[in-house]
């Protein structure tokens, strides 16, 4: 592994504030809306701010793993990856390394929201069950992280920040993000169940309800990341054929 | 070392390339020259696996270009290579080399690039010439025993050309090997063993420098002579052409010998100067062979 290109790449995040601001503006200003609007109401029996705060955190990883696999589109558009070509590196490490970057960018998201959630809307959990909720959103932005490197390899560079927007607003807004499917009408319910921004959520909110993870939802998020593994590979594969 | 074969590229209805054979030896310091559109990016392309070739085959140490790039034996500049702007050049260089199994200590190879003075710099807020240095530094960072060059000087003033190959001699001296493509007649002049001139695709000419040159053979000869009937002077014997300009004539000859004999017997002419011909004039020779055709 090239610690040194991940360690450039971190540098890089630290020197871009705006992208690592953003990514936590979004999710803690919709927790402190959508919390505030529903203190002291309960969804399935569990305090609807746990809840809100869970699906917005899972919202502002998946929207950063997303933007994440971006930077490869605009990667593509300077000619970095021609420059790259020119040295050893093999282009599966790049996209791996990609993905892992994707991974660390979502945690200051993950981590605002949960602090807001603890200090501002005083949601009270096992440690436990923050440890099980924690994991089960960030692991869960791997499929995430790997329709970024689908943007990255499909967008133009220009254009690659209103796609992922788009694709994160509409996974949130149908996925049962922002609203619970709790609460949905049964079509949405059915349309959520669709997306694997649905089962995301029912894996990290499900420590929840009885603080485990729940098994089914585990398995359909690991096909849904298998799957969008198998689509930025062939994407990726198909850009470096194109030469 | 570098063996091009039959080496074909279409772009749509374009042939870039087009049957272009090519053989570089270790060692040598090779130019390639030619007008724009003459195919030498897409041969550059072609020969470091960055593009595929429609028929041929390209090798460079006896291996596919990806798998000679992959051992770190080929350092390469490339006008459209990216740098990230938001990295300094300290540190591009150094995530270079660290892609590479073997590299040269980072300051040493910014020293030979001339861009020391510029480590900590980010390359977001450097010139075009001074982000061509960076480039160098990043070809030259691995030891590579190939480096291929292309247009490196575009962009760059006088003296940063001046200094960029007064650095690239002292790598040369080591021994590398070198292909460079450009559009400077002067450069692939002073710092090429051999030339290898390209046009609509093809090699039309190969050769040491006073070779090139000598494909535009014989010399010109410029006298005062008003009134001068043209189509007798172009009949002299060694003329190969007879033009006017204003009082003066210019004379194309193959043998200037021949010409001036004849011309001093049968004229009054005055003001006489005899003048080889340069590179340029085989530029310019073997670039309009190829429109007239």
């Amino acid at each position: 592994m090239n610690t040194t290109y991940l360690r450039m790449e971190v540098r890089r995040l630290l020197r871009n504030r705006r992208v690592l601001i953003f990514s936590m503006l979004m999710p803690a200003i919709l927790l402190l809306i959508f919390g505030g609007l529903n203190k002291d109401q309960e969804i399935g029996g569990v305090s609807a701010t746990a809840y809100l705060m869970v699906s917005l955190g899972i919202f502002g990883s998946m929207s950063t793993a997303i933007g994440g696999g971006g930077s490869i589109a605009v990667e593509r558009g300077i000619g970095w990856n021609r420059q790259l070509r020119l040295t050893p590196l093999r282009p599966g490490r790049y996209v791996a390394i990609k993905v892992m970057l994707s991974l660390l960018m979502t945690l200051p998201p993950l981590l605002i929201v949960y602090v807001l959630g603890a200090v501002a809307l005083d949601v009270r959990l096992p440690a436990g069950t923050w440890a099980l909720v924690a994991l089960g959103s960030w692991l869960g932005a791997l499929p995430f992280a790997a329709l970024g490197v689908v943007v990255g390899y499909v967008a133009k560079p220009d254009s690659v920040q209103q796609v992922s927007g788009l694709l994160y607003m509409l996974l949130a807004a149908f996925g049962g993000l922002w609203v619970p499917v709790e609460t949905m009408p049964r079509l949405m319910r059915d349309v959520a169940e669709l997306t694997p921004a649905y089962w995301v959520g029912q894996v990290a909110r499900s420590p929840l309800f009885h603080g485990s993870l729940g098994v089914h939802a585990v398995l359909v998020l690991l096909g849904w990341t298998v799957a969008l593994a198998l689509v930025a590979l062939s994407r990726f594969r198909a850009d470096t054929a194109r030469a | 070392m570098i063996v091009l074969r039959n080496l074909v590229k279409r772009y749509g209805a374009v042939t870039a390339v087009d049957g272009l054979n090519l053989e570089i030896r270790s060692g040598e310091v090779v130019a390639l020259l030619g007008p724009n559109g003459a195919g030498k990016s897409t041969t550059i392309d072609l020969l470091l696996g960055l593009a595929r070739p429609d028929e041929g085959s390209a090798t460079l140490f006896g291996m596919p270009p990806a798998t000679a790039i992959a051992r770190g034996k080929v350092g390469a500049l490339l006008q459209s290579g990216g740098l990230l702007p938001d990295l300094t050049v300290a540190e591009i260089v150094e995530l270079t080399a660290s892609l590479h199994g073997k590299a040269r200590p980072v300051p040493e190879v910014l020293r030979r690039a001339g861009i020391a003075d510029l480590a900590k710099r980010r390359i977001a807020g450097l010139s075009g010439g001074q982000q061509q240095r960076v480039r160098f530094a990043m070809a030259l960072v691995a030891d590579p025993e190939l480096i291929v060059l292309d247009e490196p000087t575009t962009g760059l003033d006088p003296e940063a050309r001046r200094a960029f190959w007064s650095a690239m001699h002292e790598e040369t001296a080591q021994g590398r090997t070198v292909l460079f493509a450009t559009h400077y007649l002067d450069e692939a002049d002073a710092y090429a063993d051999r030339i290898v001139f390209m046009r609509a695709g093809k090699v039309v000419a190969d050769g040491t420098a006073s070779q090139i040159k000598g494909l535009a053979a014989g010399r010109t000869i410029r006298a005062t002579l008003p009134g001068a009937d043209l189509a007798a002077l172009a009949a002299l014997p060694g003329v190969d052409q007879a033009e006017g300009r204003g009082e003066a004539v210019l004379l194309t000859c193959h043998d200037s010998a021949a010409a001036l004999r004849a011309l001093l017997a049968a004229t009054d002419a005055r003001d006489i100067e005899v003048t080889g011909r340069g590179l340029e004039d085989a530029f310019v020779a073997l670039t309009l062979e190829g429109a007239a055709a």
